[in-house]
């Protein structure tokens, strides 16, 4: 990864943060406010960009949207991504029965791609902003935890531990000193990309209106909005969902830095 | 009566991005002669062999390049596919990654064909089996078939240098091509090659190995930073060296030296019979009656043998005899499915770890590639300094006495102190694995082909070193390789292990000098030697 | 192992997965909260009628122990009865029988045109060198961060307002497909490309391409003859997994470009909480998923009986 790259994917992660913490230093309006007049707006000056059919200014909406969007990626990946490293840990160093078990299990979850996994759980809980987290988070689990486990069995295997081994060193020491200090940076590489993809998943579930209600101003749900009205005002779809792109590809760029491996659609 | 010469080269040079790899070689081939380009990793010698066939890669330019009467200078791919396979060969090193494992190998010989003649379907289909049946393998219609993996060592050594010979070809180049093979299949292919000298076809042979270049070569030219520092015919070169670092490899091939005798020219000298340290006391090592099966496959079968303290025994034999599992169960890494061991007169396997925990730090472990037992994240220092502390600390400052004096005692500047091992040479990196195992001051070392990945003139200086630790502290070794000119240099005793059992063991003398065992005389006949 | 041994070990497999995300089911519907009679028509505080809800007692054995539901409810699975669909008053394995081919049919197509896009990126990629090699890795970035719905959105402003070209409403022709099969097909073609771009580069570079070109073969029939196997060997092993992003793809997709399918159809059968669809199409689903496995691990054998990783 060029340097530019990893340069380029901070300040987007950076702006982002200040988009979610302190969304009125970037934009001081308020994403809700409703102006008839001014609905279907071009971008200008007036309006960076654009207003939607309610004559909402979006750019203020995608601003404020960042906190919303950061929220529910963040809950849902922590959620699945501890989920992950419960289970993945769990099944890497446990005796081989129990490692089957949780294998076979996780192969089972995983024949179900994960939004339509997402789907039937809100199915059965019902749409909303918790939900979405849950479905996300459990959803996303399976995959992460196979990644999850076949890291840790390498590391258990590894020549490394074996030398410990050799030198005597304790079982407490050998995870202390060298299994957990060299698992930390692919699960960080893991979480980051993680949260890239959660932040799609969950505006997927809003777009489909399954998410966030509106009029909340959170990408997905304004993506949805701004379908109906592609032809009209382009510009009500593109700039949210170049926010989610952004914050998408900065999180993979920085989690395959650090050495992450990119997969999941 | 001159024999005709197949390949006149003169002052190649080779470069790649402007950064020179080889320059001024000039070297002849000619018909029924082999001639060696010996040297070692970055001698530049590959980048030379595959010049002769276009495929260096780089920016090439020479004086002259004539193969078989033809200018080969400057000429185009499609020029050059003419000329590859039909009048100019090569044989790779390694014959499961040199044919394509998805591919049956009658098919990727027959290729070579479809390249050079207009041959018919069937036709091709009667000379692939011709060619494989000129290489002595059995049952050529059904093999030409398979895939390489699906083969047998020897079999697919038959089909790799079939395909070098389907085309015919005048000269042939055999690059590094016994290099990671037993004996065994050594011996195949040096006799494959014999029989294309004798067919009056020119070879061009590319090794590391003098030993084994010594009885085929007519003539040898010796590599090294990307230039020929000398060449002759093969009896002057290897009894009259002329350069300093012909002379310095020769020295360092173990063939024939006697023990404790200096492989290289580094550290003090040593007197012709040094005196030794051998503690009185219980054996360093005993076991008895090893065995494991993995599933249906017996690894290992009731193998037992003693190490003296003090002493080295040497385990011997090809790979999948049984010797990394045998080491493995003496390290405590793998339980024994039945059988013991004793570590200085104390049961250390099979128990669990924390009843011999204590005893760990008696017995240390050097492995081949020793990169993947350090942890990442450490620096040299920090290794070092984790080791003398028993895992409590690596940045513990009061251990850096103790530190430089492990470098000093392994020959390493303690400048390394602040690297990573990765950014060491091989040759540092054993020491490193030497010196972090002499930290707790074991009696006993196992050395699993610790130096089977490196440069002969590596090898030499870390054998050495081996032997110097020996002297000075009367640490015992089982050291494990299947380079049997190695074990004879290093080992007071030698057991030698064949499908997990060992067939016969004894004094280096008796077993090198009176085998008992037709295994044993087998392995034996086919080790070539330098003396 | 042997191909009989093999197939059985995967039907009985496939088996227990469908069992286990039957199960899984038919606990959470148990633990929605209220009447499972209400929660199986429509959630909790549905609108269904009082005989509606009776008939849904009856047919699910709702005043049973809970076991007998059980096996009840796995013995009607086991014939393919998934009861009616509440919300379109339609028996489940009807509905899905209609629009079942629109999905498959756009998952298959968008499954063949991003193999192929895959083919050609990766084999011009390893061509291209080092520009090459960036550009393989803004694809792949690109592919994973890219969501269906937005590049679907794109696609439509590029293609459909602005130059006119293709339709962006299902209207039954032939056109109607094209934007939905690339939207879905780029993402995975990023992915794929890049998988298939290490191993095209890692056979190229290896000893047997080597060998080959010491024999005289060219470096186009390299690629022909060796590299395209060793290239195609991860991605065909990925193939299963690929097939069910399609399908969960879909679901946007088909929601896009107002297409009937069964994205389509979970889609409403979620908002309306119609269990009995629900279950249907994910046990569905799931099966597809094992099912395509299956066929892409054949297919690997033929290529690959030895199972090595190259």
């Amino acid at each position: 990864m060029s340097r530019s790259a990893k340069i380029f994917s901070t300040i987007v992660i950076l702006v982002w943060l200040l988009m979610a913490l302190a969304p009125s230093l970037l934009a001081p309006g308020d994403p809700l406010a409703i102006n008839p007049t001014e609905a279907f707006q071009k971008p200008g000056l007036a309006h960076f960009f654009g207003t939607d059919e309610s004559g909402r200014d979006i750019y203020t909406r995608v601003i404020h949207g960042a906190g919303d969007s950061l929220a529910i990626g963040l809950a849902a990946t922590a959620l699945g991504m501890g989920l992950a490293i419960i289970l993945g840990t769990v099944a890497a160093l446990s005796p081989r029965w129990l490692d089957e078990v949780i294998l076979r299990v996780l192969e089972a979850l995983y024949a179900i791609p994960s939004l339509l996994m997402a789907l039937l759980i809100i199915a059965f809980t019902g749409p909303g902003v918790g939900p979405a987290i849950v479905a996300v988070g459990l959803s996303t689990a399976p995959g992460y935890a196979r990644l999850v486990r076949s890291q840790i069995r390498n590391l258990k295997n590894s020549e490394m531990l074996e030398a410990a081994t050799v030198l005597g060193r304790s079982n407490w020491l050998k995870v202390r000193n060298h299994l957990i200090p060299n698992a930390l940076k692919p699960l960080m590489a893991l979480v980051t990309l993680g949260i890239g993809q959660a932040v799609i998943w969950a505006a997927a579930l809003s777009f489909l209106g399954l998410g966030t209600a509106p009029p909340a101003p959170e990408w997905g749900a304004m993506l949805s909005a701004g379908r109906v009205y592609l032809h009209l005002a382009w510009w009500m779809s593109l700039f949210p969902g170049l926010a989610i792109v952004a914050v998408a590809v900065s999180a993979t760029v920085i989690g395959r830095a650090l050495g992450g491996k990119v997969k999941s659609l | 009566m001159s024999q005709q010469t197949l390949i006149t080269l003169k002052d190649l040079s080779v470069s790649f991005d402007g950064a020179p790899a080889v320059k001024n070689i000039s070297l002849t081939v000619r018909a029924g002669q082999v001639l060696a380009l010996v040297g070692e990793s970055g001698s530049g010698k590959s980048v030379t062999a595959r010049s002769l066939l276009g495929l260096s890669g780089g920016q090439v330019s020479a004086s002259e390049l004539t193969i078989c009467g033809r200018d080969a200078l400057n000429l185009n791919d499609s020029a050059w596919q003419k000329i590859r396979g039909n009048t100019i060969s090569m044989i790779l090193q390694d014959a499961l990654m040199a044919l394509d494992p998805l591919r049956a190998v009658g098919r990727e010989i027959g290729d070579g064909l479809k390249e050079h003649s207009s041959l018919s379907r069937a036709q091709r289909v009667q000379r692939v089996h011709e060619v494989l049946a000129s290489v002595n393998m059995p049952d050529p219609e059904l093999r030409a078939k398979q895939r390489s993996t699906e083969l047998s060592g020897g079999m697919r050594q038959r089909a790799l240098i079939a395909q070098a010979l389907v085309g015919n070809p005048q000269v042939v180049i055999a690059d590094e091509a016994t290099t990671a093979l037993d004996s065994q299949l050594t011996a195949l292919v040096l006799a494959q090659l014999r029989a294309l000298k004798d067919q009056g076809r020119g070879v061009l042979m590319i090794s590391h190995d003098l030993a084994q270049v010594a009885h085929l070569a007519d003539e040898i030219a010796v590599m090294r930073h990307g230039e020929i520092v000398e060449s002759g015919p093969t009896a002057q070169v290897l009894n009259h060296p002329q350069h300093e670092y012909t002379r310095q490899l020769l020295q360092a091939v173990p063939s024939g030296v006697p023990r404790f005798a200096p492989l290289s020219i580094t550290g003090a000298p040593r007197p012709s019979v040094p005196e030794r340290q051998t503690p009185a006391g219980p054996l360093a090592l005993s076991a008895t009656n090893l065995s494991k099966s993995f599933g249906k496959h017996v690894a290992v079968a009731q193998v037992s043998f003693e190490l003296p303290q003090g002493t080295t025994l040497g385990l011997v034999g090809e790979s999948g005899s049984g010797k990394t599992t045998t080491a493995r169960m003496v390290l405590g890494l793998q339980k024994p499915d039945s059988g013991t061991v004793d570590l200085l007169g104390e049961r250390f396997a099979p128990l669990h770890e924390p009843q011999r925990s204590q005893l760990r730090e008696r017995m240390g472990a050097i492995y081949q590639n020793p990169l993947g037992s350090f942890d990442p994240r450490y620096s040299v220092g920090q290794l070092l300094t984790d080791a003398l502390s028993g895992g409590k600390s690596k940045r513990d400052q009061s251990y850096s006495q103790q530190v430089d004096q492990l470098l000093e005692q392994v020959q390493l500047s303690s400048k390394l102190r602040s690297r990573s091992p990765r950014e060491l040479s091989g040759g540092q990196r054993q020491r490193l694995a030497i010196a972090r195992a002499l930290a707790p001051k074991p009696s006993v070392l196992v050395l699993d082909e610790p130096v089977s990945a490196l440069d002969v003139s590596i090898q030499a200086t870390v054998l050495d070193l081996l032997d110097q630790i020996q002297l000075e502290t009367g640490t015992s070794y089982l050291f494990i390789s299947h380079d049997l000119s190695v074990i004879e240099h290093m080992s007071d005793y030698v057991a030698v292990m064949h499908q997990g059992k060992i067939i016969e063991q004894g004094t280096t003398a008796s077993i090198f000098g009176s085998p008992q065992e037709d295994y044993t005389r087998k392995l034996l006949a086919a080790m070539p030697r330098l003396r | 192992m042997g191909t009989i041994a093999w197939a059985g070990r995967k039907i009985g497999g496939a088996l227990v997965v469908l069992w286990l995300v039957a199960t899984a089911i038919f606990i959470a519907i148990r633990l929605i909260p209220g009447d499972p009679a209400e929660a199986i028509m429509g959630g909790p505080g549905s609108q269904a009628s009082a005989e509606a809800l009776a008939a849904a007692r009856a047919e699910y054995a709702l005043d049973q122990p809970v076991f007998t539901q059980y096996l009840l409810y796995l013995g009607k699975l086991i014939t393919l009865d998934f009861g009616s669909s509440y919300s379109l008053k339609q028996p489940v394995t009807e509905v899905m029988g209609e629009v079942l081919p629109n999905t498959l049919w756009l998952s298959l197509l968008a499954l063949a045109a991003a193999w192929l896009m895959a083919l050609c990126f990766a084999a011009a990629a390893s061509n291209a060198g080092r520009f090459g090699s960036w550009l393989g890795n803004l694809l792949e970035i690109i592919a994973a961060a890219v969501p269906h719905f937005w590049l679907g959105a794109v696609l439509i402003m590029l293609f459909s307002s602005a130059l006119g070209w293709f339709p962006a409403v299902d209207n039954g022709s032939a056109q109607g497909l094209v934007l939905p099969v690339l939207t879905l097909a780029l993402p995975l073609s990023g992915f794929l490309t890049q998988l298939m771009r290490d191993s095209l580069s890692e056979a190229m570079g290896s000893q047997f391409a080597l060998a080959a070109r010491a024999r005289g073969e060219s470096r186009l029939t390299l690629f022909w003859r060796h590299g395209l196997r060793h290239a195609a060997l991860p991605a065909l092993n990925l193939t299963g997994w690929a097939f069910s992003s399609l399908l969960s793809g879909a679901v946007v997709v088909e929601a896009i470009f107002a297409r009937p399918g069964l994205g389509r159809s979970l889609l409403s059968a979620v908002l309306a909480r119609d269990i009995p669809m629900v279950t249907g199409i994910a046990l569905f689903s799931a099966l597809v998923y094992i099912v395509v496995m299956a066929l892409a691990e054949g297919l690997e054998r033929i290529i690959n009986p030895a199972g090595e990783q190259r």
